[in-house]
This record gives C-alpha cells, structure tokens and sequence, in this order.
C-alpha cells in the first residue's frame, strides 16, 4: 500500500474515508516514523489555532461593528430570511421534479379565481375544508376522492395547500375563516362531467403552486407541525 | 454577520499578517458583502460566503501590493512595529507569523481555513474555488514548508 503525504495530512485531519481511515490507522500503528508524522501534523494544527485564537477574544474595532450597525436592521432581516428560504429549499425536495415539465407546457387550461361572481364560493366547503384541515400527504390513501397534492407557504406565510379530486382540484389558502379558494382548475366548474382524467390539471396547479410558494413544499414532517398548528 | 466579525478577523489576519492589513481586509469584505447581500441566497452557508469574499479581495490586492510587503515588511517589521506599542508587537513578530507570511498565499489560505478556521477540506476547497485534491497538496506543502521554517514543533 502506498502512503502519500496527503493521506498522513489527511488521516490527521480526520478527513478520510472510513475505508482509508482504516488503512491508515493500521499502517501508523505499525510504523513509529508514520505516526510522529501523524503526531507533528497535530501538533502544527494545535500551534496555529492557539496562534490564532486571542484574535477572537479581541474587541472587534468599532470602525467594523459600525459598517454593520448602520445597515443592521435590513441586514439581519434580509439575511435571517434569506436564510430561512436557503435552509428549506435545501431541506425539502425541489420544486422542479414535480412542477417543472407543467411549467414549460401551457397554462392554458382553465383555470380561474373563485369569488368574482360569488362570493359564497370563496372558502372551501364543510368537506374539502375537512380534508385540507387533516389529511397528511403522506398518509393519504391513493384512492381518496379528494386528494392533498402538496402544502406551501406563500411570501406571507399563509398556509396553502394544492388539491386534486373528482370534483376539481385547485389551491385553497388558510385565513381566519378558513380555507380560502385561490384556485379552482378543471372540473371544478363540471361537477356534472362525465368523467375527469385522474391528475388531468394537476400539473398546471402546481405549476401555479409553485408561482405562489416562497420556498419549497413542505415535507411529511413540515406538514405535522403545520396540522398541530392549525395551518396557521 | 456581527457575529462573524471575530472569526472573519482571524482570517483576515492570519491573510495578510499583522491587525491592521487584516482589518482593513475585513472593512472592504463587509462592503462588498453588503453591497451583494442579494447575491447571499444562492450560496452555501453566510461564512462560506464571506470568506470567498474576503480571500477574493485579498486575492485582487495582493496582486497589487502584498508582493513587495511579502519580500521586506516581514524582516522590517520589528521596526515599524516597534512604533506601534509593545503588545501588538509581542503579537506580530511571532515566529508563527514570519512564518506563514512566507507562504505562498494558495497554501497560507489552505492552512488557515482547515487548520485554524476549522473547515472540512470540501469546503476550503469551495471557498477557494479549486478541487479538493489541489487544496489537499497546498495544504501538505504549506504544513511541509511551516513544520521546517518552525522546527520540530512538536
């Protein structure tokens, strides 16, 4: 077996792979010279950190601390709030696999605004509003007539979740009377059709799902607490 | 970002060897970061991304300055410290600092990012925009080169 500088550097560090690791541990163990390489690698890395480490205990000058006092409120918020939208996205699966192939088709599937003509359409009713309250994507029964497809936040942090069913799919949003339809699609107006494709639509409402969501759908676990909350 | 401050003025320090080059580093890499804030989301992690920044900057003016300072502020600088006050001095004209300040700067960098800030060689090598592999050797050189110009420090 060779043994490069680097995998000594390395083995010192803490760096390689189990399986390397091994190896290396092995041959330090049975080669003295090997493992006073190992020892001088800790050793310098000790030095340096202890070398360096008053800086942290310094007072940081002022001249710094102001550069980031004057812009400090924009600054944490923006930057809190970058990071809540980085952490999700890179927490939760992806908008892309799912909405993507919808975004490139057409919108043009009907696809409209409750409420314009009346207002007693707004909010979903007793039974869609039970399933959006309750079901969980991912215990939710593939035979279900209304299903959830997936649950968002919006810029404002309201509560959304995308749904499917024989009698229309759509997004409703939770507020303080309910669940508010913001988007019915295809066969919402047709309770009498004949027959509704299964999924016919559904690429286009999460499609604009996605338009609507800040950051990614969230996951089996972001929908837990979600519920517990209340969606709200 | 405040929070930072302290480690981002260790490697600002441990850049260009001595407070006050390094804190003006720090000044010019809080303003480009500021002025980029927008540009933050599609990094990786807030001190990831200001270190790019800074060895960025320090990379563009060492370019212009740092290749005179490297060749005779390290042998003037009992002097010119000296001036200076006692302290900082007793800070600066460690052998560790001579020392690295007669790294190369890719393989100081290497050095202080996994041995002084800490980060797994993926990282460094994220910040410093090179391969793993490459960070790992300007990293055993750097080690190889400090181990002589120290001694057996250990």
């Amino acid at each position: 077996m060779t043994i490069t500088p680097e995998d000594i550097a390395a083995f010192a560090d803490g760096e390689l792979s189990d399986e390397r690791d091994e190896e290396i541990a092995a041959a330090v163990a049975a080669d003295p010279g090997l493992a006073r390489q190992v020892n001088q690698h800790k050793a310098l890395k000790a030095m340096l950190a202890e070398h360096y480490a008053p800086v942290l205990d310094q007072p940081v000058p002022d001249r710094l601390v102001a550069m980031l006092a004057k812009s400090q409120e924009p600054d944490v918020a923006d930057f809190a709030a970058a990071r809540e939208r980085r952490e999700t996205r890179r927490r939760l699966p992806h908008w892309g696999w799912i909405a993507g192939p919808a975004l490139a088709a057409s919108l043009a599937l009907a696809l409209f605004l409750p409420g314009t003509n009346d207002e007693t359409e707004v909010y979903a009713d007793t039974q869609l509003a039970a399933v959006l309250e309750h079901t969980l994507v991912a215990s939710q029964l593939p035979a279900e007539e209304t299903r959830v497809l997936l649950s968002f936040r919006t810029e404002e942090g309201q509560y959304c979740r995308a749904f499917s069913g024989s009698a229309g799919g759509g997004i409703a949003c939770r507020d303080d009377e309910g669940w508010r339809l913001e988007v019915l699609g295809e066969g919402s107006e047709g309770a009498t059709t004949d027959y509704r494709m299964a999924g016919a639509g559904d690429g286009e409402i999460l499609a604009l799902a996605q338009e609507m969501a800040s950051g990614s759908a969230l996951d089996a676990e972001g929908e837990k607490e979600a519920r517990v909350r209340g969606w709200r | 970002m405040l929070a930072l401050l302290p480690r981002l003025r260790r490697f600002a320090i441990g850049l260009s060897g001595n407070p006050h080059d390094g804190d003006d580093l720090c000044q010019m890499t809080i303003e480009r970061a500021l002025s980029n804030r927008s540009r933050w989301e599609e990094g990786t992690r807030l001190d990831s991304w200001m270190y790019r920044i800074m060895r960025n900057i320090w990379i563009d003016e060492g370019r212009k300055t740092t290749r005179s300072m490297q060749t005779f502020v390290a042998e003037e600088s009992g002097v010119r410290v000296g001036g200076d006050g006692a302290q900082e001095a007793a800070v600066e004209l460690s052998n560790v600092d001579r020392a690295m300040q007669k790294l190369p700067g890719d393989q100081r960098e290497a050095v202080l990012l996994v041995m002084v800030e800490g980060y797994a060689y993926k990282e460094a090598a994220e910040i410093v925009g090179c391969p793993v592999g490459t960070l790992n050797s300007r990293l055993v050189r750097g080690r190889d080169a400090l181990m002589a110009m120290l001694g057996e420090a250990t």
